[in-house]
């Protein structure tokens, strides 16, 4: 097992390595220069120049790429270009409310879809699970944007039950309060996808003859299903939660900027629009390692919940 | 064949199945949700309307409070390098400048700030000097040992001299660039020696005692007071400086009204009265062009200046939260978002659900305008040669303002008619152009001038090429109207319509190498003179500000003979003329100047919009149901 950790974690290095030449590469040749950004209403290009030489994107190639790799390995990506703020204070301080709508979100999300699949593959062909799928298949047609203009709309303004907008300085006002209404939708919009996709998972399982085994020796069905067929299923599952994690970095970009939630969405956005450089390459390299890191915890899953599977 | 279980009916285990786990899932959202509807109630609607309507808020100790909203969120608050207007809003609340406006005046006029009278203007606009008031403090801070420290005439001399630091990566140096006697010289000193020399005096900038600045400049300059009234000239002090050597942005320590509070980035920015602010009394007489001016005078008259003793604000960029929030109470003045105008204001009124509630709207003419340039050394559209001009009048006169308004923009601006927008000394209001939307005579000039239409009805040009108006912008849904808009206007004189589409960024800098064919851009006034707005097409502004790289030796002729003069008939005349050798070159086509439109609940009490004065909570009022309690 630890030898398979290691041999994981040090194919974490070529990959990554590929993920700082991508992010160079589209940074040089499509990112923009931000020292026309900076300068302002009125430079010159003595300014510019001088803008360039302090942001470093003067220097050759070579030397910009070797000050990245530093940055990477160090994790300190200095200063953000447009804002001067520290980027890991960036992070300290936006991630939290990112966290704080994408962790809720993702265990009700999980749970509701779970449940529901697991209902709706119970009762395979009936009016309840071709309703149900109908539904999915619409509320999954419909844009997010459309869920928060109406969701905003009408439960925040209209029936005053959530705040328009905003965000509060104590854990659970923000929870309970501000975080409420950007769960609600974010879940609304999930869950129809997550549903649809459990629900196949679940129906593999179903049919299997072990379930029916099951059934044969007298299992409850509440046995049948949590246990045996959940836990046979729960492998596709845990690569779809697992691939759904790093997101948790980058936030809810529309949700965030909606309902003026100082997450790391916006401000990867921000940034975008900025050309600001720094931040980009923070994003991109912490999301590029959460992934490969799921990636392996998801292995690692599937041996806890199968002790059949093989790690070599 | 359906595979139901084998025990029992689906539904009865159906049933157990979602309550078992739904109990879990659910049960934990609905608590939440719960929590939510019981947890929001700190903007109760019901604020009585009119004259009596108070403020919504409950503050616990008796402050007055208003909320407001910026549609971007903010960068930092150094004076220096505050390059975004909401940044500068702040900015002009925390740090005095020298003049500022008067809030009502029209035109507008300066009064001091931190000087004690105007400045005395002597050898003919060349010589400026500057008594600063006494008991000006900045606020306390480490920097001076946990104290607060009187502004002397050195601070604003170190603030002058600041614009030359290239390690701030300054944006505002072009104010004073190259205007001071000598401190150009001091900076290239600076530079050569790797360093600048902080302590070293510049010879334009003359201490003359601790409360007495004397500035020279290179020549003579009368719109020099609007620079001295610019934001971004606020006074800061050296130890601070010092102190946060990279991040002033982040600790704004000045003495004016406000200092800043609570900052969460992008997400509400807190100022606080600054209790050590020297005052002042409110006192401004109505314009006369305006009725409401009374109004205001009669309710803010004697009273002290800065009455709100905290000033929230809120970074919103979408503008659906914007307005909502507005409606709910959770704002106290908006710039009404655009998509919502026509919700707002409903046949030239307040909407009736809005005016229940007692809210007014100020609607006016920003000063600025935007406008199509033509690159000037461009091979097809640039050049003085006779059929290049006639092409550029000829698109000029094919493009239809009116339709821009109307559907762009949502009959929200009026046509751009000068090249000095309303509003800004300098603005000529009976001008009337002579080059208006005309496809019929934009055909006929270019017929005239050899573009004639190939065998698919497009033109070619004069010797034989393919014609094209290629328009950049960048990729938004907005620059997509323009692109229907124009590519429709061409159409009707023949011409091939191209969208090129980049980042901002790059067009910026493509635009500053001459590169780009044809642009539209936009100026909003620094400062209200029309010397602001000339100067973008003077050659010697090339890669500068002058983005459509226009040349012209009359022009730039003009423009020398008025940048000495002051605000008057004499230069009048000279911006008559140089608007005509814009008109006869055609480097560009005016488009239009946008409306705002601020919408104000009937808490707040004496709120105007002024056209460039930004921090103007200074200058009004909000009604409180518990104001002065707790103090």
């Amino acid at each position: 097992m630890m030898a398979y950790i290691v041999r994981r974690l040090w194919q974490i290095l070529p990959t990554m390595a590929g993920v700082i030449l991508l992010i160079f590469f589209l940074f040089n040749v499509v990112g923009g220069d931000p020292a026309y950004l900076l300068a302002g209403k009125i430079s010159n290009p003595e300014q510019i120049a001088n803008i360039r030489k302090q942001l470093g994107i003067d220097e050759p190639y070579w030397v910009q790429l070797w000050i990245f790799v530093k940055q990477v390995v160090t994790f300190d990506f200095g200063s953000s270009w447009s804002t001067n703020e520290v980027v890991s204070r960036i992070f300290a301080t936006r991630l939290p409310a990112s966290l704080m709508i994408g962790i809720p979100l993702l265990v009700l999300e999980t749970i509701i879809a779970v449940c529901v699949a697991l209902a709706v593959a119970y009762v395979r062909g009936s009016f309840t699970d071709r309703a149900a799928m109908v539904t999915c298949t619409v509320a999954q047609s419909i844009s997010i944007l459309v869920y928060i203009i109406v969701f905003q709309y009408v439960l925040a303004y209209k029936f005053g039950w959530f705040p328009v907008q905003g965000w509060g300085n104590g854990f659970f006002e923000n929870l309970f309060k501000f975080a409420a209404l950007p769960v609600l939708i974010a879940l609304v919009v999930s869950l129809a996808p997550n549903i649809r996709l459990y629900r196949t998972f679940l129906l593999d399982e179903v049919n299997q003859d072990y379930v029916r085994t099951a059934r044969a020796k007298g299992l409850s069905e509440n046995r049948v299903m949590f246990v045996h067929v959940l836990r046979n299923a729960s492998i596709p599952i845990i690569t779809n939660l697992m691939i759904q994690l790093p997101g948790l970095l980058v936030g809810l970009f529309l949700i965030e900027r909606f309902f003026s939630v100082p997450g790391i969405g916006r401000e990867v956005i921000l940034a975008v629009e900025r050309s600001d450089f720094p931040v980009i390459k923070a994003v991109t390299v912490y999301v590029a390692l959460a992934t490969m890191l799921a990636n392996l915890a998801a292995d690692l899953m599937y041996k806890a919940v199968d002790p059949r599977v093989e790690l070599k | 064949m359906t595979n139901w279980p084998l025990t029992s009916h689906p539904t009865a285990h159906l049933r157990r199945v979602l309550t078992s786990c739904l109990i879990g899932g659910v049960g934990l959202s609905a608590l939440a949700l719960l929590a939510s509807i019981g947890g929001c109630g700190d903007t109760a609607p019901g604020a009585a309307m009119g004259s009596n309507a108070v403020s919504p808020v409950t503050a616990a100790d008796g402050k007055k409070v208003v909320r407001l909203e910026f549609r971007a969120a903010e960068s930092g608050f150094d004076p220096a390098t505050a390059h975004d207007l909401y940044s500068s809003i702040v900015v002009d609340g925390i740090f005095d400048t020298i003049l500022t406006y008067d809030y009502l005046a029209q035109p507008a006029k300066l009064v001091p700030k931190l000087a004690s009278e105007m400045p005395l203007v002597e050898d003919g606009g060349k010589r400026w000097t500057i008594k600063l008031v006494k008991g000006a403090y900045f606020s306390p801070h480490e920097a001076f040992g946990g104290k607060k420290r009187e502004v002397t005439a050195s601070d604003v001399a170190y603030s002058f001299k600041r614009h030359f630091d290239d390690s701030i990566k300054p944006v505002w140096r072009f104010l004073i660039d190259g205007k001071i006697v000598g401190l150009n010289a001091w900076f290239d000193k600076g530079k050569k020696a790797d360093g600048l020399a902080w302590d070293e005096p510049v010879a334009g900038l003359e201490v003359l005692d601790s409360h007495t600045l004397r500035i020279t400049l290179t020549k003579p300059d009368f719109n020099f007071s609007y620079v001295l009234a610019h934001v971004a000239m606020g006074i800061v002090a050296r130890e601070v400086v010092e102190k946060y050597p990279n991040d002033v942005q982040s600790h704004p320590i000045g003495s004016s009204a406000y200092y800043l509070k609570e900052w969460s980035r992008g997400q509400k920015i807190v100022l606080e009265k600054n209790p050590y602010w020297r005052g002042g009394t409110w006192d401004f007489k109505a314009s006369g062009k305006d009725p409401y001016d009374e109004v205001i005078v009669k309710a803010m008259q004697g009273k002290p200046l800065a009455p709100i003793d905290r000033v929230e604000i809120y970074p919103i960029e979408e503008a659906q939260t914007r307005w909502l929030a507005f409606k709910n109470k959770q704002i106290d003045v908006i710039h009404i978002p655009e998509p919502f105008i026509k919700q707002a204001i409903v046949s030239g009124k307040v909407a009736p659900e809005l005016a229940a509630e007692g809210a007014r709207v100020q609607r006016l003419l920003d000063p600025e305008y935007t406008y199509n340039y033509f690159q000037w050394n461009d091979a097809v559209w640039g050049g003085s040669e006779l059929h290049k001009i006639a092409l550029r009048r000829a698109a000029a006169m094919a493009i239809n303002r009116e339709d821009e308004i109307e559907i762009i923009r949502k009959g929200n601006a009026v046509r751009a008619e000068f090249l000095v927008p309303p509003g800004v000394a300098g603005h000529k209001a009976d001008f009337v152009s002579n080059i208006t939307y005309n496809p019929v005579l934009a055909n006929a000039l270019l017929d005239k001038f050899g573009y004639k239409k190939g065998a698919d009805g497009l033109r070619m040009t004069p010797d034989g090429k393919t014609l094209t108006f290629k328009y950049t912008s960048t990729p938004t849904a907005a620059e997509r109207e323009f692109d229907e808009l124009y590519s429709k206007n061409m159409a009707a004189i023949g011409i091939r319509y191209e969208a090129e589409k980049e980042k901002f960024a790059d067009s910026i800098k493509r635009e500053k190498r001459c590169q780009i064919t044809i642009r539209g851009a936009s100026w909003i006034a620094d400062y209200l003179d029309g010397d602001n707005f000339m100067q973008l097409l003077y050659s010697k502004n090339i890669g500068e500000s002058n983005n459509g790289c226009y040349k012209s030796a009359v022009y730039d002729k003009l423009y020398e003979q008025s940048a000495v003069l002051p605000d008057g008939p004499e230069r009048d005349k000279l911006y008559i003329e140089m608007q005509k050798q814009f008109e006869a070159d055609t480097p560009w086509v005016l488009g239009v100047t946008r409306y705002r439109n601020q919408m104000i609940y009937p808490w707040v009490v004496g709120y105007k919009k002024h056209p460039v004065l930004l921090a103007d909570y200074l200058y009004f009022d909000v009604n409180m149901a518990n104001s002065g309690k707790g103090k």
